[in-house]
């Protein structure tokens, strides 16, 4: 059962960390990196002392953090870009209340934060595919890349190699593109449809497997190329979010599942889902 | 200091404790229980269950407001069987009082959801007359005096365990309907459930849920819920449940001072997943900062 497979991942923690770094990488999109605090499952604490080279938690890509902002009633889901061991990196793209005041945080200020929280990327397929000669892409529209970085990361020091196609909407909001350079060729559609791209790419060759986040137009048109071309893909599904731990049920997103249809949960049944049973 | 016993008695069920995770903010509990242990609470009321297992409604399916939430989850449960027989065995054995908050379409429905539970190891049945987020049924049974004595009079005939009344804020005269519901034959009274609201996306000038309109839970309707707890125990005799917007240890007290025997906690599980044991030891500091030593002392209390 689903519920059960949701269940008997790792425990979550809800830790007290600060921010470490904050700045902006491209507009509206801010790079912040979260230091964990001593004492992480003090329910009453006293006040922080950020310990140096200590981390409670070690999330994998695709994960997410659920993260109490200061002024906003509900915590909200940020994907994890990336995580060294101690640090915590996040990306975050302002695009509301709670996105723009955790934006205008600065540096030393303490949130709470649950995590990991969902299901990683398929990293075994990945490796398999891999290991086997085959290619692994990895598509990202807009700000759908923050946990791609953390997958291109990975890969890396897992000597895996992914071709990435990154969509972003004009110049000013480029970011990221390096770190996908370092672990294979990175094709950039600027201002258009990534999977216009995709599509060109596939006339040469053929993945044995797809990797996105993005908007669900994108992954919506990328469903389809991948279905007529008989690709395997995942992506990561973004939904508003409640608890963020699978107990409030409103974050749903539809799927068609042996031939009906039924919702599941982005927070613990995802965010991480196959392509080919969403229903956009 | 000497720790204040704030066991109590719910209709005949002994709570270790008056805190109670409300209806549909804890599932069955399960991911709670990953976080910490869950028998911390006085009693769990499960999600809210149907004859039948429901998918919901679309999303979206929330919205943040000023102080609180907006949810049109729309009653999405496995169903009574499923609950009774993958999620009741491993919660009843948790070692804290279960309320199966039970919903129906029909009478009959509802009738045969308690007979269901007749053998299940459910220690009360909460009877939800008061969902805003379903097209049959819910919160239709518990705007009149007459349709909640008639529900609940029929569901009491059919139900083995104690039967409390959930009631709904959406109404004008709320003592009217909880005293219709004692006399019918419910052993306790609990509210409120959420009161129906909308929010709006100027930019595009759709709703943000897709269900158009949801319900209303959180510190926002905490004031609406304390004064109907208020006027609710004062007009039954049956103890009075009280919860709305209950984010700390000293709001639960105002709730038991407006007259509520126990509380349930909702939001705050959704905000802030570990709220729950955090309440119960700020509640517990609370009777002992202002040298309270009973919950009696502290239930209707209120000075005026
Ligand atoms: C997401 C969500 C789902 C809910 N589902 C149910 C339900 O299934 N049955 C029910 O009786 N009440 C349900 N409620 C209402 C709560 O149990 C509670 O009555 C209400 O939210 C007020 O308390 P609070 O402010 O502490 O949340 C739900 C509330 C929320 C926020
Ligand atoms: S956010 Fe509560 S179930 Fe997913």
């Amino acid at each position: 059962m689903q519920e059960d497979d949701g269940i008997k991942k790792t425990k979550p923690l809800d830790v007290r960390a600060a921010i470490h770094r904050t700045a902006w990488i491209a507009r509206d999109i801010r790079e912040i990196t979260l230091e964990f605090c001593e004492d992480p499952r003090a329910l009453l604490g006293e006040p922080a002392k950020p310990a140096e080279f200590f981390s409670p938690v070690s999330p994998l890509p695709g994960q997410f953090v659920h993260i109490a902002i200061p002024g906003v009633f509900l915590r909200r889901p940020i994907s994890i870009a990336g995580h060294d061991g101690r640090l915590l990196r996040l990306i975050v793209r302002r695009a509301g209340r709670g996105t723009d005041m955790l934006c205008s945080l600065p540096a030393g200020s303490e949130l709470r934060a649950l995590l990991p929280l969902g299901n990683p990327f398929p990293l075994d397929e990945i490796k398999s595919i891999s290991d086997c000669g085959g290619d692994v892409w990895i598509v990202s529209g807009g700000i759908g890349l923050a946990p791609l970085l953390f997958l291109s990361g990975w890969a890396k020091e897992s000597g895996i190699r992914l071709d990435s196609f990154a969509g972003f909407m004009d110049r000013e909001k480029i970011f990221g593109v390096s770190e996908l350079e370092a672990c294979g060729v990175c094709g950039l559609s600027i201002g258009g449809f990534v999977t216009d791209l995709i599509t060109e790419s596939l006339k040469k060759r053929k993945p044995g497997l797809m990797i996105a986040c993005g908007p669900a137009p994108m992954l919506a048109a990328l469903q389809k190329i991948c279905g007529e071309h008989r690709i395997a893909a995942y992506a990561s599904f973004e939904e508003r979010m409640g608890c963020g731990i699978g107990a409030c049920l409103v974050c749903n997103c539809g799927f068609h599942e042996n031939g009906g249809f039924r919702y599941r949960r982005a927070c613990i049944d995802g965010p991480v889902f196959s392509l080919s049973e969403a229903s956009f | 200091m000497e720790r204040t016993d704030t066991s109590c008695a719910l209709c005949g069920v002994k709570l270790k404790n008056p805190f109670i995770a409300a209806s549909g903010t804890f599932g069955f509990g399960r991911e709670f229980d990953r976080l910490y242990d869950i028998s911390c609470w006085g009693g769990i009321s499960v999600k809210g269950l149907t004859l039948k297992a429901r998918e919901g409604n679309p999303p979206h399916r929330i919205a943040e407001t000023a102080s609180g939430i907006l949810n049109s989850v729309g009653l999405q449960n496995p169903g009574i069987e499923a609950f009774i027989n993958d999620e009741l065995p491993w919660l009843a054995a948790k070692g804290t009082a279960i309320i199966a908050n039970i919903a129906g379409g029909t009478e009959e429905e509802y009738v045969e959801i308690a007979r269901r539970l007749s053998d299940a190891s459910v220690d009360i049945v909460e009877l939800n007359i008061s969902c805003p987020n379903v097209k049959e049924g819910g919160v239709r049974f518990g705007t009149s005096p007459s349709s909640a004595a008639r529900i609940v009079g029929a569901v009491r005939k059919a139900c083995r365990q104690p039967l409390m009344a959930k009631l709904s804020p959406n109404v004008t005269d709320i003592a009217s309907i909880a005293k219709a519901a004692e006399e019918a034959g419910a052993d306790a009274i609990s509210l409120i459930n959420t009161l129906t609201g909308m929010a709006i996306d100027a930019r595009t000038r759709a709703p943000v849920l897709a269900n158009v309109t949801g319900g209303l839970s959180g510190p926002a309707v905490k004031p609406v819920a304390l004064r109907m707890v208020y006027e609710t125990s004062r007009a039954v005799s049956v103890p009075v449940v009280g919860m709305g917007g209950i984010m700390t240890g000293e709001d639960a007290a105002q709730f038991m001072i407006a007259g509520a025997a126990a509380v349930m906690v909702g939001t705050a599980n959704i905000a802030d997943p570990m709220s729950g044991p955090r309440i119960i030891a700020e509640f517990e500091k609370f009777l002992a900062d202002y040298n309270i030593k009973s919950l009696g002392a502290l239930v209707g209390s209120l000075k005026t």
